[in-house]
């Protein structure tokens, strides 16, 4: 391990590792140009780096992306990736406020602390969570999926119907394109450019970004003059105080979606949102501003960045698009990612993760001063921003496919993003709903086929079955906790502290020897202590609720 | 700064305007004998990363050296490259826009999906070959297969996870069982690594995967091959027999090509054969060849046409013998 350090610190080894973190952080601020994109443009430029080398750059750009994605995120509206939608809710609020520098710099010092603590894990424990991480097959999944949208319905500033009524709007998105199953075809019109069904990125580039600017042309009267005064971009000690307890649940979150195959950055910072929404005890502030809910997925998706390298370099398998590419980088130069990996090339192995620490460093020095000059752009006036803020999305959403015709769609959900801020829906749980459908009806079906069709087995597996009971305490609670409050109108029931603080601890611990505790307790023996999955979103999040009653 | 921030995205924007911009003018119709004079498309029909943009990438960088012009690898991934072949269809018959065209598009794809949405490689002009993908059958070491017969032996139901619809790996699995009359069911994942991951974590029994992809967890012992689908058996897994030897006809592989819009001048063809032929030659790309465990199939457009066409007579009359339906209906 410690050879891999010496690796690391020759100077061309740490001068890639700058070069990496910086064209990561320069392409998060870029929408649509995500990491996936940079990385395969950049693989010509690593056949001639030394094999160690060419990952510590390609490790820096994916990690320093997820930062750079926070960046538009909360001065543009603009998420960059699935994983920075739910980022735009307090992060852009903030920026309305003036503090856009205070969020920015949460999100950075969060980004550090959730990449720090997820590479220690990585390092002692990476061989344990690899095999945790193959438990987890369709059935676990579609759990994870259901507890996912329903999280979504809570995370959204507007009402809950209007929420869910947006989140079923995108589970339709969902469906759009060939059947996985039967490749029939559907609503695709007979338009082969939808025959993979919508894309991610042009849609939350429509809805959010392009959507919020017409919105803005309409309202420029009343738009808040831009912030004067950007002054402090170090949080200060009260806001530090009120995210700290945010950014260690995010990292131990973040680090174990991360691990899971698919979808792990996305469902961490979702989580890692709704959990604080539910813990806070001013939850209404979520979506106004709140800096919780900045540093809470940010530091989530930065911790399961990291820790979605534990299936790479342990299992070789790639858990996402850009590790697919970083693979395809480890082939070219020779290495193939394997169970062998460590034992016949320890120093890749050490030599990537112990970059990880540096990179993680420099991305929180560059950062810091850096964010005065993003800060900078909000103070341009709005008619000069706005057209730029169009183009930029157009062309970013033309690179990530090539594809003219996903600028139409930008452009088409654009409008449609328009509208709903009209008529007061809240396009994030559209857009949730949307990444979540897909993972959510391929896995049940998947699920179905390996049950013959018996739904019972989803009760039966001990990840699911948790995963499930917790899904119908969540689903259920409100509905009990009205019907308790219709009786004593006066208990608002904040009973925050009773659960609140045994629950993260012990869902970090228990969780890589995960098998054993959570085959005895089938039935979710809910809230307390069990929540082996310190995976599951929800896990610990929603039945917070259960207490206040 | 005021002033200058917004300059500045504006210059930019307009240099990213004016790449693309160059990228699509074109004085075509000039003689073909000064081919290529400008920057050349090769569309990739897959997601970056994946082992057809691997391969279009690892020939790209020899071949532009050689053609003396850029050779810019765009990835149109859609409906197993349907999408980019739709795009190149469309495109002008210069040879300025190629593209890598796997094999299973032309050949297992139109056996699972409608008449309409299938591909005819016979549209296009072909370049020349590219290499091989071998599939192989592999199971996790707690079910106990080592043989089909194990497979046939253990009388129950079979759980098998496919890379997807319409995919060799499908094909394979699927003539298999049907021929040892195996109750198997099939669990269509998106790709190779979710499947391998489904047999690892002993989600399904068995799958079929290309054999660079289980490569490292056979090494590992953590996946246990049972049976190759390749012709003969590979140098690199002496010891495990082909579907052939076996006793079943399974003769599914991916392969890939290099081809151009139907109507490309003959001379371009050519020279585009002769640059790619470089690449073939080149150490580098040989080495990336064995590494991926890919069989190299560099024969010319007219050998490869008839190497396509005949698989998917093949296929055709196995499924229908065997009374298969890959559409999954």
């Amino acid at each position: 391990m410690l050879d891999g350090f010496a690796v690391v610190l020759e100077p061309t080894n740490l001068l890639y590792c700058l070069v990496g973190v910086v064209i990561g952080m320069l392409i998060g601020v870029l929408p649509g140009l995500g990491p996936a994109a940079t990385i395969a443009i950049l693989l010509p430029v690593t056949f001639g780096l030394e094999p160690v080398t060419a990952i510590i750059m390609l490790a820096g750009i994916f990690y320093g992306a997820q930062y750079g994605g926070t960046i538009t995120s909360v001065l543009l509206r603009l998420p960059g990736e699935a994983s920075s939608v739910v980022t735009v809710f307090d992060g852009h609020a903030l920026a309305r406020q003036g503090k856009a520098g205070t969020a920015l710099g949460i999100a950075a010092i969060g980004s550090f602390v959730g990449g720090t603590l997820a590479i220690v894990a990585l390092t002692f424990v990476a061989p344990f969570v690899a095999d945790f991480a193959l438990d987890f097959g369709p059935p676990e999944y579609t759990a994870l999926a259901l507890l996912g949208i329903l999280l979504v319905a809570t995370i959204s500033s507007g009402g809950r119907l209007r929420a869910l009524t947006a989140a079923a709007i995108g589970l339709l998105l969902a469906t759009v394109g060939r059947d996985d199953f039967t490749s029939a075809e559907r609503f695709t019109l007979g338009n082969l450019n939808l025959a993979d069904g919508l894309d991610f990125v042009p849609i939350a580039m429509g809805l959010f970004g392009l959507g919020e600017i017409l919105y803005n042309l309409e309202e420029r009267h009343r738009k808040v003059q831009a912030p004067a005064a950007v002054a402090n971009v170090w949080p200060s000690r009260a806001d530090l105080k009120q995210s700290s307890g945010a950014i260690g649940r995010g990292s131990v979150l973040g680090f174990f979606l991360g691990i899971l195959p698919g979808g792990g950055a996305v469902l961490s910072s979702l989580a890692a949102y709704a959990l604080e929404k539910r813990r806070s005890k001013h939850p209404e502030r979520f979506g106004k501003g709140a800096i919780e809910g900045v540093a809470a997925p940010e530091t989530a998706n930065n911790a399961a960045a990291t820790s979605s390298f534990i299936p790479l370099l342990s299992l070789g398998i790639p858990a996402n698009a850009t590790m697919a590419v970083i693979f395809g980088a480890l082939l070219i130069q020779g290495v193939t990612p394997g169970p062998q990996l460590v034992t016949d090339n320890p120093e890749l192995f050490w030599g990537v993760v112990n970059s990880m620490y540096i990179g993680n460093i420099l991305l929180l020095i560059m950062s810091i001063p850096l964010v005065g000059l993003f800060v900078r752009i909000l103070r341009v006036r709005a008619a000069i921003l706005a057209p730029i803020t169009v183009l930029i999305t157009l062309v970013g959403a033309y690179t990530v496919n090539n594809s003219v015709f996903d600028i139409g769609l930008v452009i088409a959900f654009g409008i449609i993003g328009y509208l709903m801020k009209k008529l007061g829906f809240d396009p994030g749980p559209m857009v949730l709903a949307f990444v979540l459908g897909s993972l959510l009806e391929t896995s049940l079906r998947r699920s179905l086929l390996l049950f013959d069709g018996d739904p019972t087995g989803f009760f039966t597996r001990p990840i699911s079955g948790v995963l499930l009971a917790l899904l119908i305490a969540v689903a259920l609670l409100p509905l009990a906790q009205t019907m308790l409050r219709r009786r004593r109108p006066a208990s608002d029931g904040q009973g925050a502290g009773a659960t609140a603080p045994g629950e993260i601890a012990p869902a970090g611990e228990a969780a890589p020897d995960e098998t054993a505790p959570s085959e005895k307790a089938p039935a979710g023996r809910a809230p307390g202590t069990e929540k082996p999955d310190g995976t599951t979103p929800a896990g610990n999040g929603p039945e917070k609720k259960e207490t206040p009653t | 700064m005021n002033k200058r921030l917004p300059a500045l995205g504006l210059a930019t924007a307009l240099a990213l305007a004016g790449c693309g911009g160059n990228l699509d003018s074109d004085d075509s119709g000039s003689a073909a004998a000064a081919y290529p004079e400008r920057a050349i498309t090769l569309l990739i029909g897959q997601d970056a990363g994946g082992s057809t943009d691997l391969i279009g990438r690892a020939l790209a960088d020899p071949a532009s050296a050689d053609l003396k012009q850029p050779i810019t690898v765009t990835n149109r991934p859609g409906a197993n490259g349907g999408v980019a072949a739709k795009e190149l269809a469309a495109a002008k018959a210069d040879g300025y826009t190629i593209m890598v065209f796997v094999g299973s598009l032309a050949y297992i794809t139109p056996l699972a999906v409608p008449a309409d949405q299938a591909v005819d490689i016979n549209n296009y002009e072909v370049v020349s070959g590219i290499s091989q993908d071998d599939y192989v059958l592999i199971t996790n070491p707690k079910t106990g297969f080592k043989t089909v017969k194990d497979i046939v032996d253990a009388k129950r139901a079979i759980k098998y996870a496919t890379t997807g619809v319409g995919t060799g790996s499908q094909l394979t699995s699927s003539l298999l069982f049907a021929q040892a009359a195996v109750n198997a069911t099939a669990v269509p994942f998106n790709g190779g690594a979710p499947a391998l991951t489904a047999v690892l974590g002993g989600q399904v029994d068995v799958a079929a995967v290309q054999l660079g992809e289980a490569k490292e967890q056979i090494e590992a012992g953590k996946a246990v091959p049972i049976v190759t689908f390749a012709e003969k058996r590979p140098t690199y897994m002496p010891d495990t027999p082909t579907a052939a030897e076996a006793g079943y006809k399974v003769p599914v592989q991916q392969s890939r090509a290099i081809v151009a819009p139907k109507g490309t001048p003959q001379e371009v063809l050519d020279r585009l054969r002769s640059a790619f032929q470089k690449s073939f030659a080149e150490q580098k790309y040989k080495d990336f060849n064995t590494q991926r465990l890919l069989t190299p199939n560099e024969v010319d457009g007219a050998t490869l046409l008839q190497q396509w066409n005949g698989s998917l007579q093949t296929y055709k009359d196995l499924v229908a013998q065997h009374n298969l339906d890959l559409s999954g209906k």
